[in-house]
């Protein structure tokens, strides 16, 4: 069975996702291992992964459009999304929850922020791999 | 008491086959889904809802239960 368009745009966020923000997060880890304790050190880095997302994002939407033939997203597509999102989104939650936690226990902001940043991370990438086996599996 | 796990089978392929063997693009436009997601009813991966089961059962015209059935497995 060959992919939707909508197959193949979870491919390309599941794709960017892992390689620009998995990238983000291990320059992050090196320059946290190595003391780096102020929170606008790690800005410039934040927005060259989010600048770089962005493009290939488009770069990969164009091109997963000129392969499909129907760009509609269906009633299987909103299924799939709703069910990988229902079992992907307690990640964010708990995220925000041990977040906070560290807040009050005087946690330095830089872990914070990137535990916060990873829990996002981590939610996203659980509800792309979710509907690939739901768009494989079947659902 | 724990319900038997039964999933939805249906004769669309042989419909196609007796309806100038159409193709699956062709029922997919017809009813306003995907490709893959009329390959996905076929083989029973995925139980479309009630409004897209009637819409499949109009292009065939035959009632509902003759395209669709459930299967305990």
């Amino acid at each position: 069975m060959g992919m939707s368009f909508e197959e193949r745009s979870v491919w390309v966020q599941a794709v960017a996702m892992l390689i620009v923000l998995g990238g983000y997060f291990v320059i992050a880890g090196v320059m946290m291992s190595r003391g780096v304790g102020v929170l606008a050190a790690y800005v410039p880095l934040f927005i060259g992964a989010v600048v770089l997302m962005v493009a290939v994002l488009v770069v990969g939407h164009v091109a997963a459009a000129l392969l499909s033939r129907d760009r509609r997203a269906d009633e299987r597509d909103r299924l799939i999304g709703w069910r990988a999102e229902a079992s992907s989104s307690w990640l964010v939650g708990a995220g925000v929850i041990v977040g906070i936690g560290c807040m009050v226990a005087g946690m330095n902001d830089v872990w914070v922020a990137h535990l916060l940043l990873g829990s996002m991370f981590l939610s996203e990438t659980l509800k792309y791999a979710l509907q690939i086996v739901y768009y494989r599996r079947g659902v | 008491m724990a319900r038997e796990k039964t999933r939805i089978r249906n004769e669309i392929r042989a419909l196609r086959f007796h309806h100038g063997e159409m193709t699956q693009q062709e029922l997919a436009d017809r009813i306003g889904v995907s490709r893959q997601t009329v390959v996905a009813i076929e083989q029973a991966k995925y139980s479309p809802t009630l409004e897209l089961a009637f819409r499949i059962a109009q292009v065939f015209e035959r009632p509902l239960q003759e395209v669709f059935w459930m299967e305990e497995e």
